[in-house]
């Protein structure tokens, strides 16, 4: 997992140094008679649709997207995360969650040419969720004494923050119908799982871990 | 001109959703093949044989039982010239009670029970490693025959093997 971090961080650097060369420096504003404020996006994340429907867990996300000058786009993501893991088939456990979570940051267009309509786009996050989880076995023999034990929890509290790295791209389709993609590496801040002491899917940041990867699948409109 | 834009939007949107599904897979497998569950996973608890100087070292023999479903109730047996020993500990009692025969060279014995109160804390790491306990040892008390006092040295009891959870002072009174 620290390895996927390090290549994520070694090509995000290495295209931030190259951007910078080609593009004379991708934070210039450049100088031109576009207004700042170019109006707003709504979005929706596919991958995690693809993901609750194809799997165990996944999250619906929205967002909402600020445009300043094709080249600052504030952001604010919503959704709600889903886990529903019925039994698992070699160890027995059941985990389910359903929370929402927020994400609030920024992306910077790293094109030379910022109004074309298509973007590659290097962006931070912050994301927060306050979540409950529910856990149970199938009732199993304790090893040395030899009765049947209960295992699980319900309704146990839980929270995270944790800090997003991304990498994107954003093609404008037809109209005002943007689609794009984005590679996301997280990093936990802080959290709190609870008497388990570890959680499973974490809603809004994926499986557990001091760091993973994600990624979205954008559906843009601009508005 | 009209047609070649729209040639181009139809290409970067069968780029992204081929991009997307390559996403899919690659994350998807990559998932399936990263199950971390720890390696080590007993949970026992550490006792460590104390006298008023320190560490001491067990001359006599030792035998522990406890009451199993199976009706073989032996925990430890026959252990000598040794400064700690480890004991199971149940995943779901609220009181484990241990039974302690303590001999000597010259056939003389004594026996204690010990009960061990916890509280039982399931432990999860992932939906893919199996279901453990750690606990957090309450209190513990005991008869004085050949135990002179138990003292909980560290309360947690989870996969740390190293740790000492309790001392144990031989030296009580000899039937």
């Amino acid at each position: 997992m620290i390895r996927k971090g390090l290549i994520c961080i070694s090509i995000l650097a290495a295209f931030a140094i190259s951007t910078r060369t080609s593009a004379q420096g991708f934070l210039k504003w450049e100088a031109d008679s576009v207004p700042l404020f170019r109006g707003f996006a709504v979005g929706f994340d596919l991958a995690g649709a693809a993901q609750q429907m194809l799997g165990d867990y996944g999250q619906l996300e929205g967002s909402l997207r600020l445009n300043l000058h094709n080249q600052y786009f504030p952001i604010v993501e919503l959704g709600i995360g889903k886990a529903n893991h019925e039994m698992d088939q070699v160890t027995g456990i059941t985990y389910r969650t359903k929370a929402p979570y927020f994400r609030i940051g920024a992306d910077v267009n790293l094109m030379k040419k910022k109004h074309t309509g298509n973007r590659i786009f290097a962006g931070l996050r912050y994301g927060f969720t306050s979540y409950k989880i529910d856990m149970d076995r199938q009732p199993f023999p304790d090893p040395v004494w030899l009765w049947d034990v209960s295992f699980g929890v319900k309704d146990e509290p839980c929270s995270q923050h944790w800090a997003e790295l991304l990498l994107g791209i954003d093609a404008k389709v037809a109209g005002p119908l943007h689609l794009g993609w984005s590679v996301r590496y997280r990093r936990r801040l802080a959290h709190n799982d609870g008497v388990t002491e570890k959680t499973w899917y974490v809603p809004g940041y994926g499986i557990q871990g001091s760091t993973v990867l994600g990624y979205t699948f954008n559906m843009l409109i601009d508005i | 001109m009209k047609g070649c834009n729209n040639k181009v939007s139809v290409r970067v949107c069968q780029l992204l959703v081929l991009s997307f599904v390559v996403c899919q897979l690659l994350f998807n497998l990559g998932a399936c093949s990263s199950i971390n569950c720890p390696v080590q996973t007993t949970v026992l608890t550490k006792y460590e044989i104390r006298n008023a100087a320190g560490l001491d070292t067990l001359n006599d023999t030792l035998y522990v039982w406890t009451q199993r479903m199976d009706e073989n109730d032996t925990l430890l047996n026959r252990v000598t010239g040794s400064s700690s020993f480890t004991l199971p500990i149940s995943y779901s009692h609220p009181e484990d009670t241990l039974v302690f025969l303590l001999a000597d060279t010259a056939g003389l014995w004594t026996l204690d029970t010990l009960w061990l109160k916890k509280d039982d804390i399931p432990h999860f790491e992932s939906v893919d490693c199996a279901a453990h306990f750690f606990h957090r040892i309450t209190d513990v008390r005991c008869t004085h025959r050949g135990i002179d006092s138990v003292v909980i040295a560290n309360p947690k009891v989870d996969y740390d093997q190293e740790r000492t959870h309790l001392y144990i002072y031989f030296g009580g009174i000899r039937h």
